[in-house]
């Protein structure tokens, strides 16, 4: 009996929260907010916020065309492999006090997840046979090198930095990152930790590949290169596994530094209105609501505030851009971290 | 003791190579006769390895084998011997497996060259050759074996003596292998001279106590010597050129088994013979190199435009990952750098076995001139794919779960020892790990995905026996990356805890209480805690299987997703073109060519090692002696 | 004596070494690991030398505690040396000759199209 229940449960975690349902309806509306604010900043009136979700649907009514140079099985079963590894990485992401799967919440296993779906649109594209796709992949590629470097050390900075706090010496444990910041504060309250965060905040738009670091699906040179040759529900899938990736990197990013300050405002909530036993459910739902709300400031400030008022980069600059300025923030913040700073 | 005691199987496992090599020169004329030779043989010995896994793996007893049954006399180690512990047993089983799929796979491969016999004789001579390397238990024997290994890999190298570029490669690899195994046998008469035994349990007793300056000179040159077996940094070049070269089933062997035998004589070195690893200059010696090799190699890989080029430097590039995490002397460090070996071996082979795929049917592996061929060759397409996923350490395959491991135990060894290097030494294997994925997409991209030339329309998938051959590959790279917590239980963790058991080792061979009696100070066994943080759990991989069924679901269920337009009619213009509409304009970005961004920035770097690496025979040779020099140098001012 | 010897055989590895890295001719290179091997040989035999000592051929009778005799490991592995020498020389001129055919040269600065 227990065992169907626990099954029950985890198949909650996997299609409601922290899993599918969660991550389309998060990432949607992340989506179209960010599509307001630029609106908003261009002086544009903008698509409505639930506009995204029209898109989706309405793709999926969409006849899906394969190109007659494509491998076929790779071109359709690309999108997919890339969506479920992004709703993997949010299952292992820890929500304040709650973490669905908190065994294997692990830095280094997050940091190769992420780069699947990159892999996916990749071969996705490669599989197209289109030309655009070609330069789109190589781009994307490029991308993903000079994000890396970052991402490394950002995590890398932040194991150590928790790790010398717990006494252990290292600690690539996410649940037991969250559990840390939760009992003494969020680590960006730390100075050694700022400029990792600045750093991680200038890789989440690489990243997602939106702008200015969107060289990959530069619409306007190479009809959004890798995806130039989807159509109908393949692409739907794409397109939500963009905006899944946007609430993917913010919610790590507020695993990462946010821990505290995002636990205490749940706290603080549910002692407002609270009694009896439906404390870890309604407990559950606002943290989900926190986060996302924590999500959607993180995506204003790094996704659309940085999108109104950048022009692209070249591919060249992006990979030069992270290699020096963002890697040296984030290799400033290590330093500082392994000098116990 | 009987014939078919236990004690027997390791010589039995290396002569029953040496004897089909020769059984296939006299009775091989006809093709059957020969492959049905060569498969016994090759299966003999893996047999007799396996039956040895209960014994050494699991209860840990060592086999020492005296040839001759002449044991030590007066306390001198005068017979040859073999000396079998869970290290050796653990080589000899990647050796054993590696050379029984590429043995299977040469039967369709090589079905179209001319002397078939000769190549099986050969080929057969460098499986026993390696086999009888980490099987041995005398140092002189080690130095013949590296012998004959390098005989006939030279020769099978330049086997397709037609072939652009195979007599060149030959040569060059022949002339700095020499002076490779002219440096381990000047190694090894140092030593005898010192202690006046060519037995590795005694010589390890009787050096380890007493280090002085011939002894120190020794150890530089037998660790050059092994350098080159095992190809790293400066002696790269010759596995990038012998590989090119070669038949692809030999790559295979060059790679899964040579390189392993050049680890395997450095793991001993350092380990056993001089007992040197408690140093910390020691540690930093191995995970620079270690370093030095996986970084160089990996950036000389995204440069290339051969198929197996790019495959040769990635493969010393994961050497590097191994012996940087040996270097580390934590039994995490060698467990992990263990596991990554024989995945190494397994994923490389699986590489190696697809390039000689697309080598067979295309008759090209220029980067540049193919493409498309998953329409054309989908299953190869597919291995391929999992021995490129799992090279780049993408989650659930094997490599994965060897990187992780090798990335915590530098991370833990720079906490521990509170030296910012390794810090460094983690970095640079993460970001090597991308630099892997990036060529790896670089050939998907050229081989594989884009659009097919047309001199490859008529390009048919290879013969079954080759895809079986892939096939045992592919399976053992997702088996192994699936199931972390067996292979560190039953191979790695035996094998590393072999590593750390010197007293024992010697003390198998020469008597119970020699080690102790012999040795200065009684070899320190050290604490062993096998604390990993963590490891892989496949439970997340069930979970993205059923993520991605569920998101099948949802597609299919979502609208028009019908299979009609999945198969579109041939005449039908809308799936002619490319959104572009430029059907005569084809436009695919070329191999060398695809990671511009990334290369424009490193132009400088990546000028200077393409005219560092001038293919002249002469400056690999002036590598070779600046190795040994700087190799002398450390060991003489640092040791 | 013996010192002279040592100081022979490590100038003729040097020797053979230096003909390898600094001569541009494929025969030479094979003759300076000819000249290397020799320079490995006559070490090894210095090693197993002991001055005064008679050759170590005996039947069972006449070993006893004051035999006094060179060491015979030393002489054994410089047989096999010797041979495998002997291996690595007919190999690389083997290729040197197939390589002559092919490029229509000895010069190994023209040998050199794999490269990079």
């Amino acid at each position: 009996m227990s065992i169907i229940l626990s099954a029950l449960q985890y198949l909650g975690y996997i299609l409601i929260f922290p899993g599918f349902l969660f991550c389309f309806l998060g990432g949607m509306l992340l989506c179209g907010i960010d599509r307001k604010i630029v609106a908003k900043m261009q002086k544009r009136v903008g698509p409505p916020v639930l506009q995204p979700f029209y898109d989706f649907f309405k793709l999926c009514g969409k006849e899906t065309i394969v190109p007659a140079a494509a491998a076929k099985t790779t071109f359709l079963m690309a999108p997919l492999v890339g969506l479920a590894a992004l709703v993997v990485i949010q299952l292992f992401i820890p929500v304040f006090h709650f973490s669905a799967f908190s065994g294997m919440a692990d830095i280094i296993v997050i940091l190769y997840l992420l780069l699947i779906p990159a892999l996916s649109i990749i071969i996705g594209g490669a599989a197209s046979g289109s030309p655009y796709a070609g330069v789109g992949l190589s781009r994307e590629m490029v991308t993903v090198i000079a994000c890396e470097l970052p991402l490394v050390l950002v995590l890398l900075a932040v194991a150590k930095t928790v790790g010398s706090a717990l006494g252990t010496g290292l600690c690539f444990s996410l649940t037991e990152i969250a559990a840390y910041q939760a009992a003494n504060g969020s680590l960006i309250l730390r100075a050694s930790m700022i400029p990792a965060a600045l750093a991680f905040l200038l890789v989440i738009p690489g990243e997602t590949g939106n702008h200015p670091f969107d060289a990959a699906e530069a619409e306007t040179e190479i009809c959004e290169g890798m995806l130039a040759e989807y159509s109908g529900p393949p692409l739907a899938v794409y397109k939500l596994s963009h905006a899944i990736k946007m609430l993917t990197l913010t919610s790590l990013f507020v695993a990462l530094f946010l821990g505290g300050i995002g636990g205490k405002i749940v706290n603080i909530l549910a002692l407002l209105g609270l009694t009896g036993g439906a404390a870890g459910a309604l407990g559950v739902l606002l943290g989900a609501v926190v986060l996302f709300l924590l999500c959607a400031l993180i995506t204003i400030v790094c996704i659309s505030l940085v999108h109104a008022a950048t022009a692209r980069l070249k591919i060249e600059q992006i990979f030069k851009y992270y290699w020096t300025v963002v890697s040296a923030l984030a290799l400033m913040s290590l330093v500082l971290a392994w000098y116990g700073l | 003791m009987s014939m078919l005691s236990y004690q027997h199987f390791p010589i039995y496992a290396i002569m029953s190579l040496f004897l089909g090599a020769f059984l296939v020169v006299m009775l091989g004329k006809n093709r059957a006769v020969r492959n049905a030779l060569a498969f016994i043989s090759v299966s003999a010995s893996l047999g007799f390895l396996l039956a040895l896994v209960k014994r050494v793996m699991i209860d840990g007893e060592v086999i020492a084998y005296w040839m001759g049954g002449r044991v030590p006399a007066g306390g001198y180690a005068i017979g040859i011997a073999l000396e079998v512990d869970a290290l050796s047993l653990f080589f000899g089983l990647l050796i054993a497996v590696a050379v029984f799929v590429s043995c299977v796979y040469s039967f369709s491969y090589m079905s179209h060259d001319d002397n078939v016999r000769e190549y099986y004789t050969l080929f057969l001579m460098l499986a026993g050759g390696v086999m009888g390397l980490v099987l041995s238990g005398d140092l002189f024997n080690m130095f013949i074996m590296v012998e004959i290994l390098t005989f006939a890999a030279v020769a099978l190298t330049a086997f397709r003596n037609t072939a652009a570029g195979a007599l060149e490669a030959a040569f060059k690899y022949l002339v700095v292998g020499c002076m490779g195994s002219t440096c381990i046998l000047v190694g090894t008469v140092m030593l005898y001279a010192q202690a006046h035994t060519l037995n590795f349990a005694q010589l390890s007793a009787l050096i380890a106590g007493d280090m002085n300056t011939a002894t120190k000179v020794a150890f530089a040159l037998l660790f050059i010597g092994f350098s080159t077996k095992a190809f790293i940094v400066p002696f790269h070049p010759l596995a990038a050129d012998a590989h090119g070269a070669a038949p692809a089933s030999i790559s295979v062997l060059i790679s899964g088994v040579l390189t392993k035998s050049g680890l395997y004589g450095i793991i001993r070195l350092t380990y056993f013979l001089f007992q040197s690893m408690g140093l910390g200059s020691m540690q930093f010696l191995l995970v620079f190199v270690g370093s030095l090799s996986m970084f160089i190699c990996v950036t000389m890989a995204l440069a290339q435009h051969d198929f197996k080029r790019l495959l040769a430097f990635h493969s010393i590039s994961q050497i590097g990952y191994v012996l940087t995490a040996a270097g580390l002397c934590t039994a995490m460090g060698i467990s992990a750098g263990l596991y990554h070996a024989m995945n190494h071996t397994i994923f490389k082979g699986l590489l190696f076995l697809a390039a000689g795929a697309v080598l067979h049917q295309t008759g090209t592996t220029d980067l540049g001139r193919l493409g498309g061929l998953s329409k054309r060759m989908p299953h190869t397409t597919v291995l391929f794919l999992i021995g490129a996923f799992s090279i780049s350490g993408i989650p659930p395959f094997n490599g994965f779960a060897s990187k992780w491991m090798i990335y915590q135990a530098t991370y833990m060894k720079a906490v521990e020892s509170g030296n910012i290097g390794f810090l460094l030494v983690t970095i640079i294997a993460l970001v090597t790990s991308v630099l892997t994925l990036a060529s790896f997409v670089k050939v998907s991209q050229s081989v594989f995905f884009g659009r097919l030339p047309a001199e490859f329309e008529n390009v048919k998938e290879v013969p079954f026996g080759m895809r079986f051959a892939m096939g045992i590959f592919a399976l053992l790279c997702v088996v192994t990356g699936l199931f972390p917590n067996l292979v560190t239980n039953y191979l790695t963790k035996p094998a590393a805890a072999a590593v750390f058991s010197v007293g024992n080792y010697i003390d198998s061979m020469m008597g119970a209480g020699y080690a102790e009696s012999v040795m200065a100070a009684p070899p320190a066994a050290p604490v062993i805690t096998y604390t990993e943080l963590g490891c892989w759990d496949p439970v997340s991989w069930l979970l993205i299987l059923a993520i991605a069924l569920l998101a099948v679901t949802i597609v299919a269920l979502a609208g028009k997703y019908d299979r009609v337009s999945l198969r579109p009619a041939a005449t039908d213009a809308k799936h002619d073109l490319f959104f572009g509409g430029e059907e005569s304009v084809y436009s695919q970005v070329g191999g060398g060519d695809l990671f511009w961004g990334f290369k424009h920035n490193w132009r400088h770097y990546f000028g200077f090692m393409h005219d560092l690496h001038s293919g002249i025979v002469n400056d690999y040779a002036l590598w070779a002696l600046v190795a040994l020099a700087l190799a002398l140098l450390f060991s003489l001012i640092v040791l | 004596m013996i010192l002279l010897n040592y100081i022979a055989s490590f100038f003729l590895i040097a020797l053979g070494f230096y003909t390898i890295v600094t001569k541009y001719n494929l025969v030479k290179t094979v003759i300076g690991l000819c000249i290397a091997d020799y320079g490995v040989n006559l070490l090894i035999i210095t090693i197993g030398f002991n001055p005064g000592g008679t050759a170590p051929i005996f039947t069972w009778n006449e070993l006893n505690p004051q035999s006094f005799f060179v060491d015979p490991i030393p002489q054994a592995l410089t047989l096999t040396s010797i041979v495998i020498g002997a291996c690595v020389t007919a190999m690389s001129l083997a290729l040197v000759i197939k390589l002559e055919e092919q490029y229509g040269t000895l010069d190994t600065r023209e040998i050199r199209r794999l490269r990079g």
